[in-house]
């Protein structure tokens, strides 16, 4: 598999800061996978987004995204290579209105006008959004400001999407719904997801899981493998998933097979006992 | 106000600067024709609008005790040779009224041209237009894209700012500070609770938007292309002449 982000050997401590926020950390990140980096707050899930887009720099250690190794010179390259959609869907609305919105980052590229309506029409329908086109976003719901937040990064063609908590804001739906649509254009668009959580519910469409504690790297697997982990999660402050709560507290008075089982295989599992009973 | 009639599609950049212009030549009136001419071209401005009425007369509204003031001072300190009735330094008189008169005319001309402006423009058209005005400031190294983009993103916070302090006056409620009693120091100082909570929440709001344009790649601002375009038509040409001869005619009245 081909690699798309390389980080090596980083380290960062905020100023004034007694420890550090990323401590040594090495993470290869590949071609369109979904990675899920979780940690409870503090643990430098968030920092780790900032250091790998140039928004801090880092003390040593190297980032390279798609090949070329990050420095003041090429950032702003690497930049149009990735696209972040932040926690609170408020605070990233820079139009009045929402292709305006989806224009900021054309318009920063300085890309021509004619080229600029065909991309945001391209972004929006990828989203679904292209009736919201003229709504200005304090008439959207949280699901429908982050859809428009996806479209801006869409509309830049970047290879990498990074998600910020970016639905942990969001109900239940919202979430769904997001999820989804990234999940949809991840195959599409052979995109690159990299989602920053701190709530394991949210890893379920992931291919792989990184948990991330004070700064280090403490597991990296598949989503299987970390959640079988079960109540040792708690100790990096991370609440196991919830099939995987049932499964123990079941395990207490039904056979149930070993291992992790997904909630699809949970509910099989569940009819097979009611059936023989 | 969203809605769609000539004055809507006129070009915002000439829109504010005739706005502006207007406010200027109605000190040009000096005697009834003039006065009944300008206020006729309102009328039909406003008419042209197609937009309740009811909008403008509103406008008036919060400098209602403004003009009701400057129209009583008119009206009772007019000097006159023949005064209608006179007390003190109180003075009724025949040019105090008309005088007054012309003072109320001014006022409702005023507030209706500059409420036709700020119905029919959104505000986002009114900082595109100032960016406009103000290109040729760019010869002297003044940030004119800067401010523009400044000017929109504060407009564009304006609702969520009011929503922040909605959310922080429930919060103070909650903890029992009462908004609306006592006298005027102690109301002024029930402020300060939501003014420092709203200032430091602005700051990081500011802070999270500043690392999300960056991130969408937002250098400094030059080597931009603009999405918002503004088109200067025919009819924003006619526009300009129609209010040359309005000027002309307007000068006409003024020494007839």
């Amino acid at each position: 598999m081909e690699k798309i982000i390389s980080i090596a050997n980083l380290n960062y401590t905020y100023p004034d800061a007694k420890q550090a926020a990323i401590n040594d950390l090495s993470l290869d990140i590949y071609k369109n996978e979904w990675i899920s980096i979780v940690g409870k707050n503090g643990s430098g899930k968030s920092t780790l987004t900032k250091l790998i887009d140039g928004l801090i720099e880092a003390d040593s250690g190297t980032i390279s995204v798609a090949g070329q190794i990050i420095n003041e010179d090429n950032i702003w390259e690497a930049r149009k290579k990735i696209g972040i959609i932040f926690q609170n869907p408020d605070h990233q609305f820079v139009g009045a209105t929402v292709e305006d919105d989806v224009a900021f980052g054309l318009e920063n590229q300085g890309m021509p006008r004619e080229q600029m309506v065909k991309e945001i029409d391209r972004a929006l329908e990828l989203v679904k959004m292209s009736d919201f086109k003229k709504r200005d976003p304090q008439s959207l719901s949280g699901g429908q400001k982050q859809r428009v937040a996806i479209a801006g990064v869409l509309a830049t063609k970047p290879q990498i999407i990074i998600m910020d908590e970016s639905t942990s804001m969001l109900d239940p739906d919202g979430r769904k719904t997001v999820l989804n649509l990234v999940q949809q254009l991840r195959k599409e668009q052979d995109l690159t997801i990299i989602s920053i959580t701190h709530d394991i519910e949210e890893t379920e469409l992931s291919q792989r899981i990184v948990v991330l504690n004070t700064g280090k790297i403490v597991k990296d697997g598949k989503p299987v493998e970390i959640y079988d982990l079960g109540t040792d999660l708690r100790k990096y402050g991370l609440e196991e998933p919830f099939s995987s709560k049932l499964m123990s507290t079941l395990r207490d008075t039904v056979k149930l097979p070993e291992g992790y089982l997904s909630e699809e295989e949970l509910e099989q599992q569940l009819w097979k006992l009611h059936s023989n009973m | 106000m969203p809605g769609d009639s000539i004055i809507y599609r006129l070009d915002p950049r000439g829109k504010f600067l005739l706005t502006f212009y207007f406010v200027g030549i109605v000190f040009l009136a000096n005697n009834v024709a003039s006065y009944a001419f300008l206020l006729a071209f309102v009328l039909f401005a406003v008419y042209l609008s197609k937009i309740n009425f009811g909008f403008f007369i509103k406008g008036l509204q919060p400098i209602f005790w403004l003009i009701l003031f400057t129209v009583a001072l008119q009206l009772f300190f007019t000097p006159s040779n023949h005064p209608i009735w006179h007390w003190g330094f109180l003075t009724f008189s025949k040019e105090g009224m008309v005088i007054a008169a012309y003072i109320f005319i001014r006022f409702v001309l005023i507030i209706f041209i500059s409420t036709l402006l700020t119905l029919t423009t959104t505000p986002i058209e009114i900082s595109d237009s100032i960016e406009s005005i103000l290109k040729p400031l760019k010869k002297i190294n003044f940030p004119v894209t800067q401010v523009a983009l400044m000017l929109s993103i504060a407009l564009r916070f304006v609702p969520l700012l009011v929503d922040e302090t909605t959310k922080i006056m429930d919060a103070q409620r909650a903890r029992g500070v009462d908004f609306g009693e006592g006298g005027l120091i102690k109301r002024i100082k029930s402020f300060v609770p939501i003014l420092i909570p709203l200032f430091v929440s602005s700051f990081s709001i500011a802070y999270d938007l500043a690392i999300a344009m960056e991130s969408r790649g937002y250098k400094d601002g030059e080597g931009r292309s603009k999405y918002r375009v503004l088109n200067w038509s025919k009819r924003d040409n006619f526009m300009i002449l129609f209010m040359t001869v309005l000027t002309i005619i307007l000068l006409f009245l003024r020494s007839y």
